[in-house]
């Protein structure tokens, strides 16, 4: 009480004294506090990119040696297909049987959005439900939607009624 | 030489917001320009394509260094050093 009256600043409360902050000035974004911001922003792009560079070192891309065995031709109709997994790695992959006579394998994650793609034998075509992406069932080229790349693809052995699948001989 | 007084060392409003307005248009043009490195790398790499990823890394980085360097030239906030001018004046005979 003694210092409110010998200090002239004593018009202000006690509250205010202790938060002497507006509110408003405290929420209130400044240029150069965006300019910051921004600038922030643009390293962490920086260091994605440099992310990208480096992430197949320290992460090899999924390879395997030989031939893997899938199924029997037999357990696949024509126009049918038979999801498989590749020991190693947590990849779905798909095997189709196309409607004229041969097997082809692909990755069955959509490469726009990962999501799971189907074949459709009437359209002899790989679709994927999300977006409409549509994939060439022969060599899972792009053909319409979304999706920014083929669908990797897997190359297709079949040797006494057994199907194997490896990889491809083409792969970079 | 009396000092000038302070209103006068300072640059006019006009100029400063010219100037922000310049620095951070020119950061978010560099900040687009990123987006565009990183999503080309992304997908040239994830298609097998290892050619573009370094260079687009260090366009990146080379356009990182050249927005920080630009945060160089923001002028200082005007309001902050009046509120500091005032507050001295205001308590000078205290």
């Amino acid at each position: 009480m003694n210092d409110s009256m010998n200090n002239p600043l004593s018009h202000r409360s006690a509250a205010e004294a202790d938060f002497p902050i507006e509110r408003t000035e405290a929420e209130h974004v400044t240029r150069r506090e965006f300019a910051k911001f921004l600038c922030l922003v643009s390293g962490g792009m920086a260091v994605g990119s440099g992310w990208v560079a480096v992430k197949d070192r320290i992460f090899p891309p999924f390879a395997f040696e030989g031939e893997r065995y899938v199924c029997d031709a037999a357990d696949v109709p024509v126009g049918g297909t038979h999801p498989f997994r590749l020991e190693g790695t947590a990849m779905p992959f798909i095997l189709i049987h196309l409607t004229n006579g041969t097997f082809r394998a692909y990755e069955q994650k959509c490469t726009h959005l990962a999501c799971a793609v189907y074949y459709s034998p009437d359209k002899n075509k790989i679709e994927c439900p999300c977006h409409h992406g549509y994939f060439d069932a022969d060599d899972g080229k792009v053909l319409a939607g979304p999706p920014p790349r083929p669908l990797p693809r897997l190359d297709v052995v079949i040797r006494d009624g057994a199907i194997f699948v490896r990889e491809p001989d083409h792969k970079a | 030489m009396p000092q000038q007084p302070s209103a006068q060392r300072q640059a006019p409003p006009s100029k400063t917001n010219t100037l922000s307005l310049g620095i951070i248009s020119v950061l978010i043009l560099v900040l687009t320009m990123q987006i565009w490195l990183l999503t080309a790398a992304l997908n040239e790499s994830l298609d097998g394509n290892n050619a573009v990823k370094w260079p687009a890394f260090i366009a990146s980085a080379v356009l990182f260094l050249a927005g920080a360097a630009l945060l160089r030239y923001l002028p200082d906030p005007i309001r902050r050093a009046n509120k500091a001018a005032r507050h001295r004046r205001n308590t000078a005979g205290l």
